[in-house]
């Protein structure tokens, strides 16, 4: 019961009141980039969560059963990397193998998540939140890229609205997303505190 | 076979040659600035305990490894015992971790040498975005914890921020960093209390 | 070299495109986290900034110097190599000499690694050209990153704290602006900082 209120706590937590989007700034790139239309905006969440959660197990396991042993860390942030690469070539060769219609869906934006913050980002703090279990592990990373995958509908569904408005000509685009996404963390600043 | 081995060294030679300079690389940069990594953490603890025992000349380990309480059971830490200049006790000091359900902060605790009164504490690491950790270190918040009774304190959001006692004036805007920080003293000060007495470490100065 | 263009006025063009006309946070839009992330004040900006140049320039040299061995298929995992080894070696010597920054920095040190400036870079110019041209395009482009990491940091720290660098330079009496430290002031700046860079840009061209 007390694992299972942790765990759920952990989620929600990393979904909403530490969201990465709007409180560590990750992931802002493609954030920003592909959060035009609702549809892609949701194939790159799907993509990001579930390359998130890869990652994070595989790193974490790596460093605890390879690196803290042998006193490795040193080379963390490389095998990190390397990790991340791989993973998003893994997953890419298998969607495309057995999966060709979500291929086509998410497939190009698969290249472009090696490069994701919010990947790295994970595997780092789960680090330095110096969590130790596997199943918590994988809560959390599965919980980070759904937050992103949230965080980029949301924008993706206001930004939808946002053409049949008139913005000023120089705020098109980048800025007033950003401003948008500002506003944005306005509202999920009133979850601060609800949880830790 | 043959072939196959031929080819993939083909492919991969550059990588397996650049992955092996690079590793020099890095084991000569950290062979050169390890040590000093080191010296940087243990200098950053001293002063910061020394920042809060004013008087403490000389600090040692007191209990290795003991064990203090945080939300997600007992983290290891060592309490240091600090002396003044005449080698006599003057108080602890110890780190203690608040870990949430994603999120750490370690602050450095230190209690006078009957463990009855608190000298404040400082922040060692916060896990947050940079700027908002400096919180804490108000000064009208944390000058509070100096000479407040080492037991149980409570959190106040209105009230006289000058007067020392076990209630604590929050900051404000920060409720939620303020709740955090007394809830690492509740649940570490009377453990390492009790601990300290089990070792019989605590002076007594009944005479 | 015969096939690179030897013209000098090149060279300098390489130093002088990332400082405006392809500046990677005004213009290019690529590298966004840091100018969010790290500019609360302006020495972690800096720190960041100088680090990036750093990692920046050294694996341009990396690459500019392997770029006729890469094989395409392995190209990427060859650039995020060289730049992992770089920053690690940054983020060491960080912690060795200048702990404070290193701390304030955190995870936003190794996150240079998927900064996007920097694959750009190599992607786009070292693989292309000889050192010294990718040498003078990594200051260049660093260079314009760290002018606006600070441009952004200087205003969000004299807002929110009333200081520049840690030195006070508002009048007293001067009410901070919190929200400036806070996300939603790091996000509408950069917003509106945006805005003015295209403002201008849509002036110069008419």
């Amino acid at each position: 019961m007390d694992r299972a209120y942790i765990l759920i706590m952990g989620f929600l937590s990393v979904v909403i009141v530490n969201n990465f989007v709007f409180t560590k700034f990750l992931g802002t790139c493609p954030y920003l980039g592909v959060s035009g239309r609702l549809d892609t905006a949701f194939g790159m969440g799907l993509a990001v969560t579930f390359v998130t959660a890869l990652s994070g197990i595989l790193t974490w396991l790596i460093d605890f059963y390879v690196l803290v042993p042998l006193g490795l860390q040193i080379t963390r942030y490389i095998c990190y990397i390397v990790v991340i690469a791989g993973a998003v070539q893994l997953v890419e060769m298998y969607v495309k193998k057995f999966f060709p219609p979500l291929y086509k869906s998410f497939g190009i934006f698969l290249p472009l998540i090696s490069t994701n913050c919010v990947i790295l980002g994970l595997c780092l703090f789960i680090n330095i939140w110096g969590t130790d279990n596997l199943l918590e592990v994988a809560v959390l990373s599965t919980g980070t890229g759904f937050g992103f995958a949230v965080a980029i509908c949301i924008m993706a569904a206001i930004r939808e609205n946002l053409i049949m408005v008139d913005v000023p000509e120089s705020l098109k685009g980048a800025p007033i997303t950003l401003i948008t996404a500002g506003l944005l963390t306005l509202a999920f600043m009133g979850f601060t505190g609800m949880i830790k | 076979m043959f072939n196959k081995v031929k080819y993939f060294i083909e492919q991969s030679w550059l990588l397996l040659v650049t992955s092996f300079l690079f590793g020099l690389l890095i084991a000569v940069a950290d062979a050169a600035w390890s040590a000093k990594v080191e010296q940087n953490k243990a200098e950053k603890l001293r002063g910061l305990m020394a920042s809060l025992i004013s008087d403490a000349n000389s600090f040692e380990i007191a209990i290795p490894a003991a064990q203090i309480p945080s939300d997600k059971g007992p983290v290891k830490t060592d309490i240091y015992k600090a002396f003044d200049a005449q080698g006599k006790c003057i108080g602890f000091a110890f780190i203690v971790v608040g870990t949430g359900f994603a999120d750490k902060i370690e602050l450095v605790v230190a209690v006078d040498a009957r463990c009855e009164k608190l000298f404040g504490f400082n922040v060692l690491s916060s896990n947050e975005t940079p700027g908002f950790g400096d919180k804490m270190k108000n000064a009208s918040f944390s000058s509070q914890f100096k000479g407040a009774p080492a037991g149980k304190l409570s959190l106040i959001k209105i009230g006289d921020s000058g007067k020392i006692d076990d209630e604590i004036v929050a900051i404000s805007g920060a409720t939620v960093t303020s709740t955090a920080v007394i809830n690492i003293f509740n649940r570490s000060v009377i453990s390492v209390k009790k601990q300290l007495q089990e070792k019989g470490l605590l002076t007594n100065n009944g005479g | 070299m015969a096939d690179e263009n030897p013209v000098k006025v090149n060279y300098l063009d390489a130093l002088t495109a990332g400082l405006w006309r392809e500046n990677p946070t005004f213009r290019l839009l690529i590298g966004m986290c840091p100018p969010l992330a790290v500019t609360t004040a302006v020495k972690p900006a800096l720190t960041m900034g100088l680090s990036v140049i750093f990692v920046l320039v050294c694996s341009n040299i990396a690459i500019s110097l392997m770029r006729k061995l890469l094989k395409p298929h392995l190209r990427i995992i060859m650039f995020t190599l060289s730049i992992a080894a770089f920053v690690t070696i940054c983020d060491l010597y960080l912690r060795a000499f200048a702990p404070l920054m290193s701390e304030i920095l955190g995870a936003y040190v190794p996150l240079i690694i998927v900064n996007c400036i920097i694959i750009f870079r190599a992607e786009a110019c070292a693989s292309k050209n000889n050192v010294w041209f990718s040498i003078l395009d990594g200051i260049g482009s660093g260079t314009g990153f760290t002018i606006a990491l600070c441009i952004i940091a200087g205003i969000r720290e004299i807002l929110a704290s009333g200081t520049f660098a840690g030195i006070a330079v508002m009048p007293r009496g001067f009410v901070p602006w919190a929200a400036m430290q806070m996300p939603v002031g790091a996000f509408v700046l950069l917003g509106l900082l945006l805005g003015l860079s295209s403002l201008l840009t849509a002036k110069r061209t008419n």
